[in-house]
């Protein structure tokens, strides 16, 4: 298969960037797209006699694609590509990684680019420095243990209905996806998922307002956009995380409001 | 003189023994000691959680650009814990000797009576974490069983519980980092360790983003960094999975413990294109339903490589269900090197279907015999991700599966303190050797990654630090933080001035690190992989050593040192990688014996399984390093088993 | 300027909870409207607005009513400049993810009322406040007791007014009546019944109305069921009944608004 790549290129965080074209043949179907940048980066690098050369002329030997990623299988969170519309590309339920170029039509063009959102600024290229998620994450996304002195595994009973809600919250793997597709890039997925996870759990109900109250403020401070129910974070989160995490969230936030830990 | 350290007094009360009389740092001389810890995957992670919380002054490293994207994240199946939950019959004793026995008895039984010892504590520590394990309509965790194990000890999180794990850790280390108790350095990359004195005071590293060195200096170093699996190129290791943070500190003088004991995974999705850079595993717990196979006839296989057949025209008679052969009793559930062994036999013998180097996982009987349904209900989100990858349905046609590289058991020696043989560097989680001998049992990884660092570590390292509480916190402009950092930088710009030649005029086309890596891997993977002998590993040494020699005449490293840049980074590792490949071969060479996953072909029973020589390898290979291109000196630390009863393994 | 501190979900809440408040009045507002449906020459219809127009409790929520619209659009503008900052630079490829519209328009929408609103206000709401003139309408005991003072202002509107259904009221006035009716000190208030009849028989103003509707459908058919998602009340379990709800609810307040500018229109 061929095609014509626009990706995004920009030298480092306080470059203007720009999209540069590129052209690529001979991709097999079954190649994932990540394997196709690597494709794509080995021509750049070896000066290949390929079409690969950057489109303005006299470049020299052009710096290989920068793009994060590292599993590979879809759950370190690490990859993240805006590809033709589509944070993680034209497919349900997957992240960069598991898209392959079976889901393109030969000769199509396919825009890269970064996530776009304040809060998320580019390093270079494709590759976005995400450690606003790290931060709201540390502004109460936990429950406060220290190690050993808990009690046995069994103590609590929790129900199985809620265990299993609170795993499914839980399965986000923080990519930046729903802040990529949010119109307002907005982080309240990500936000909810870790709020709903916890307060679903018995262990994470003693903190539960607080948490929520730090984690907002944060979200609030770190500059990233608020929810306004367009639910495109839900279409693309690759782990299927529901708006009712969001509806979780916002009730957790009225709770604290009047000062109790509510469910 | 290797000493292991080991606590004297019966098994069961060496850790009590040394938890009792081990020395300890007060709470305000906890505040002026500061550790480094590189790595944030389940060791690393809850080893900084569990110090910051003592109140110990941490640093925390890692290569990704959040804690929590480290590899552990990728585990699926479980973590196994001696609780006796289900009443089967479990105690630290069953779990101790399973992991032994497992580990084809190459492992140190007092670590491994340890590791069992705290499992417990790690499931309840996660829960209080707010690890959402599953749970039975009761309310109460719910347990499935894993190979090596006649009883059901492993708690689970979907297929997903490595990730919940290490969110837990993630969790527990983001407390601390926001009580200013552990500070946080993301995508930084460690390029060495710095030794004053005879012992760990620092590191250096690279900045990924900047590509600026940096110093970091403290009263200990804790190295969570992982395994080196990914010196094959292909394995189910992320791609950022390294070994060279092991391995500038091996060249420091840290000696390296079993190099050649890595272990294969039977059931991953086969290798399809030149292009491929990782492969996917699919996990172990399909073997409970699917049946493996090849076709019996070997012009079968060649019309299907060829795609004039498909696997469904293959009649019943015309396929060979291998494994269900050569091992009756167990069929296809026998461990891991031994399904992995039996693949690549049928597969070297011509009956490999799809590139070759695959064989059938076929549901076809499960699914008449319980229906769809069920099978979509125990498998379906495996099922689903086969079919994303290849594009083909496992429900329609069988699944196509071959062996991958997946977890090194080897790694940096440490003694019952988790201390290397550099005083004040510590391992821990799989960089290290200590826990699965020459094999590891499904579901153990986790186990020994968190117990390492919830449970390990926080005794150790104060025993170690208790002498300590009167240095100073040594300094960044020390002449060895100096001569580090300059030995780091004239490594990178080695690489710079290759690139530098070979960019000017150039005319022919140039060789990626990639391209290297992927013949290191190619040669790696066929002569010292799944089946190794004296002849394989002398070709394996020398075209080794001619590709290194390749290397580093005609790598093509682009743009500078000082900028973001991932082809240096890789490298970087790829030159440690060359060094490491060669102990690997050297250790299997010397190994002449088959144990776990070391299956050296001159030693096999008559069936061909693995064939031990204990009166003469009872020990743990143990390299110091003696300068590049030196071959490496081996000490040993003999393996006295006085508790355990040494039996062989059979599963026929 | 130091803007107090209120989270991005607080004043998202806020946003709802006056949305709410205004839906309500919609649903209020169409179904009242229906008495204009009834051939009771405003009877009913007429009672009903006299009621809004006098009784204290009412004329609060009035001024309570336009503040929360106001309030309403204020926060959500400045939600959505904050919005807007949270990507400073956007994306060269249009969105492709499946989303629902509604939010994406609710913006525009919102100023679409706002505009539908002034021409709606000129139609009716202004005439209450005197800024346009109408129909007026007078109570009939009213008109009689001036019978003894002003015998011809009170024969004057018993000639130019229309008694409704039981003769509560004398309606129908217009602008000259009116002045000659409160010359003689008779208060007159709007008859809304005759000009909804009055406007609702001029084709463009049924299809801008129509319009109207549209728009706030639009608004209503994102915004109710949103209410739900912001207050928490969104699960699992209710997430298909509050959809449902919210299109019964958004239909509902539709249809009945045009209903009864489209029965007018055709004599019903």
């Amino acid at each position: 298969m061929n095609f014509t790549l626009h990706i995004w290129r920009q030298e480092c965080a306080q470059a203007k960037g720009h999209f540069e074209t590129y052209k690529i043949e001979n991709i097999s179907p079954d190649c994932s797209f990540l394997e196709m940048l690597d494709i794509l980066n080995e021509q750049l690098i070896s000066g290949a006699p390929h079409d690969t050369q950057p489109s303005t002329p006299n470049a020299p030997i052009a710096h290989p694609v920068c793009f994060d990623n590292d599993c590979r299988e879809g759950i370190c969170g690490m990859c993240g590509l805006y590809i033709n519309g589509r944070p993680h590309g034209n497919d349900d339920g997957i992240t960069t990684c598991q898209l392959h170029m079976r889901k393109f039509k030969d000769g199509d063009d396919i825009w890269i680019e970064p996530w776009r959102a304040k809060a998320f600024p580019v390093i270079r290229d494709l590759v976005v420095d995400r450690s606003a998620f790290d931060k709201i994450i540390q502004a109460g996304g936990y429950i406060s243990t220290t190690t050993g002195g808990v009690p046995d595994a069994n103590t609590i009973p929790i129900p199985k209905h809620d265990a299993d809600m609170a795993m499914d919250a839980a399965s986000c793997i923080g990519c930046g996806a729903c802040v990529a597709a949010c119109k307002n890039a907005s982080a309240m997925l990500f936000v909810g998922a870790k709020v709903t996870h916890l307060a679903l759990l018995p262990q994470g109900q003693v903190e539960a307002a607080d948490r929520v109250h730090k984690m907002v403020a944060k979200m609030d401070e770190l500059g990233f956009g608020s929810c306004t129910n367009t639910y495109a974070c839900e279409a693309e989160c690759p782990k299927g995380i529901k708006r009712q995490s969001i509806a979780r969230l916002n009730r957790q936030w009225i709770g604290s409001l009047l000062g109790r830990d509510g469910r | 003189m290797l000493d292991p350290k080991i606590p004297s007094g019966p098994l069961a009360e060496k850790w009590t023994q040394y938890k009792a009389s081990q020395k300890l740092v007060n709470p305000a001389n906890k505040r002026k000691l500061n550790i480094i810890v590189v790595g944030t995957g389940l060791a690393g992670a809850s080893a900084a959680a569990s110090l910051g919380a003592l109140g110990f002054n941490v640093d925390i490293f890692c290569i990704q650009d959040s804690p929590r994207r480290a590899h552990s994240i990728a585990a699926q199946g479980g973590i196994n814990a001696a609780k006796n939950y289900q009443n089967d019959g479990d105690s630290v004793e069953r779990l101790f000797r399973d992991t032994v026995k497992g580990g084809d008895y190459r492992a140190r039984e007092a670590n491994v009576y340890r590791l069992a010892e705290v499992s417990g504590a790690i499931i309840d520590q996660c829960v209080a974490q707010g690890v959402p394990f599953a749970r039975d309509y009761g309310g109460l965790l719910d347990n499935r069983s894993f190979g090596g194990a006649q009883v059901s000890r492993t708690f689970y999180a979907k297929g997903q519980t490595g990730q919940q794990l290490l969110l837990g850790a993630y969790g527990a280390l983001s407390r601390e980092i926001a009580r200013g108790r552990v500070t946080l350095h993301t995508r930084r990359e460690m390029m060495d360790l710095v030794v004053m004195d005879g012992r760990a005071r620092g590191i250096i590293v690279r900045n990924l983003v900047t590509g600026d060195l940096e110093r970091y200096a403290a009263h200990a170093v804790v190295l969570a960094t992982g395994g080196y699996g990914n010196l094959y190129y292909l394995s189910t290791n992320a791609m950022n999975s390294n070994g060279s943070a092991a391995w500038v500190c091996h060249r420091k003088g840290a000696a390296f413990a079993n190099p050649c004991y890595v272990q294969i995974h039977p059931t991953c999705i086969p290798v399809h294109g030149d292009y491929q850079s990782k492969l996917t595993l699919m996990s172990e717990s399909l073997r409970n339903d699917g049946r493996i196979w090849v076709p019996k006839k070997k012009e079968d296989a060649e019309a299907i490589r060829v795609g004039k057949l498909k696997a469904n025209d293959i009649a019943e008679d015309d396929r060979d269900y291998y494994l269900e052969r050569r091992y009756p009793a167990f069929g296809n559930l026998v461990p891991r090197d031994v399904a992995s062994r039996a693949a690549k036999e049928r597969c070297d013998a011509g009956y490999g279907v799809g590139t070759g180097y695959a064989v059938y996982l076929d549901f076809a009987d499960a699914i008449r015999r319980m229906g769809k349904e069920a099978i979509e209900e125990k498998y379906g989100n495996l099922f689903q991700m086969y079919q994303k990858i290849t594009d083909e349905n496992p429900y329609e046609t069988p699944m196509m599966i071959y062996p991958a590289i997946h977890y090194t058991m080897g790694g940096l020696w440490v003694d019952y303190e988790l201390q290397t043989t550099i005083p004040g560097l510590f391992a821990a989680g799989e960089a290290n050797f200590s826990d699965h001998g020459a094999n590891r049992l499904g579901a153990s990884a986790l186990m020994q990654g968190l117990a390492d660092g919830y449970f390990v570590l926080p005794y150790t390292l104060q025993n170690y630090l208790a002498d300590q509480i009167s240095v100073a916190k040594p300094s960044v402009t020390a002449p060895e933080f100096d001569e580090a950092e300059a030995a780091v930088r004239q490594r990178m710009d080695r690489f710079m001035e290759i690139g530098k030649a070979l960019g000017k005029g150039q005319t022919t086309s140039l060789h990626t690190v990639d391209d290297f890596h992927k013949r290191l891997g190619k040669i790696m993977w066929e002569y010292c992989g799944m089946a190794r002998n004296s002849e394989s590993l002398t070709t394996a040494k020398r075209l080794v050593k001619e590709l290194e020699d390749d290397f580093w005449k005609s790598v093509f490293v682009p743009g500078n040192a000082n900028e973001m840049n991932p082809e240096l980074e890789k490298a970087c590792r790829l030159e440690d990688y060359f060094e490491l490949a060669q102990l690997v071969i050297d250790d299997a060479q010397h190994r002449e014996e088959s144990c776990g996953g070391h299956f050296r072909t001159e030693h096999q029973t008559a069936d061909g399984e693995t064939l031990r020589d204990d009166e003469h390898f009872m020990y743990v290979a143990v390299w110091e390093y003696q300068g590049h291109g030196q071959p490496e000196t081996m000490e040993k630390e003999p393996l006295v088993y006085e508790h355990i009863k040494i039996a062989n393994r059979n599963y026929k | 300027m130091n803007l107090p501190k209120i989270h991005s979900i607080t004043k998202k809440i806020l946003v709802g909870a006056l949305g709410a408040f205004l839906s309500f009045f919609l649903l209020f507002h169409a179904s009242a409207n229906l008495l204009i449906l009834r051939h009771d020459g405003g009877e009913w219809y007429n009672a009903f607005c006299h009621f809004m127009g006098t009784y204290y409790i009412v004329k609060l929520l009035e001024i309570g009513l336009f503040a929360a619209l106001l309030l309403h659009a204020v926060l959500a503008i400045w939600l959505a400049v904050t919005n807007k900052m949270a990507r400073p630079k956007g994306y060269h490829k249009p969105q492709r993810s499946k989303t629902h519209t509604g939010s994406k328009l609710q913006m525009w929408t919102g100023i679409l009322i706002f505009a539908c609103l002034l021409m709606h206000f000129t139609d009716f709401y202004f005439v209450k406040i005197g800024w346009v003139k109408g129909k007026y309408m007078a109570k009939t005991e009213a008109v009689v007791a001036l019978k003894t003072t002003q015998p011809n202002a009170a024969n004057h509107a018993e000639q130019h007014g229309e008694y409704s259904a039981k003769g509560t009221w004398l309606t129908n006035f217009d602008k000259e009546d009116k002045a000659i009716l409160e010359a003689a000190g008779l208060e007159v208030e709007p008859d809304f019944y005759h000009q909804a009849r009055e406007k609702f028989k001029v084709l463009h103003i049924v299809i801008s109305y129509l319009i109207f509707f549209t728009v706030v459908w639009f608004h209503l058919r994102h915004g109710f069921p949103a209410i739900f998602q912001t207050f928490g009340l969104n699960n699992h379990k209710y997430s298909r009944a509050i959809e449902l709800l919210g299109q019964l609810f958004t239909w509902g307040v539709c249809l009945m608004f045009a209903v009864v500018v489209v029965g007018v229109y055709f004599g019903l």
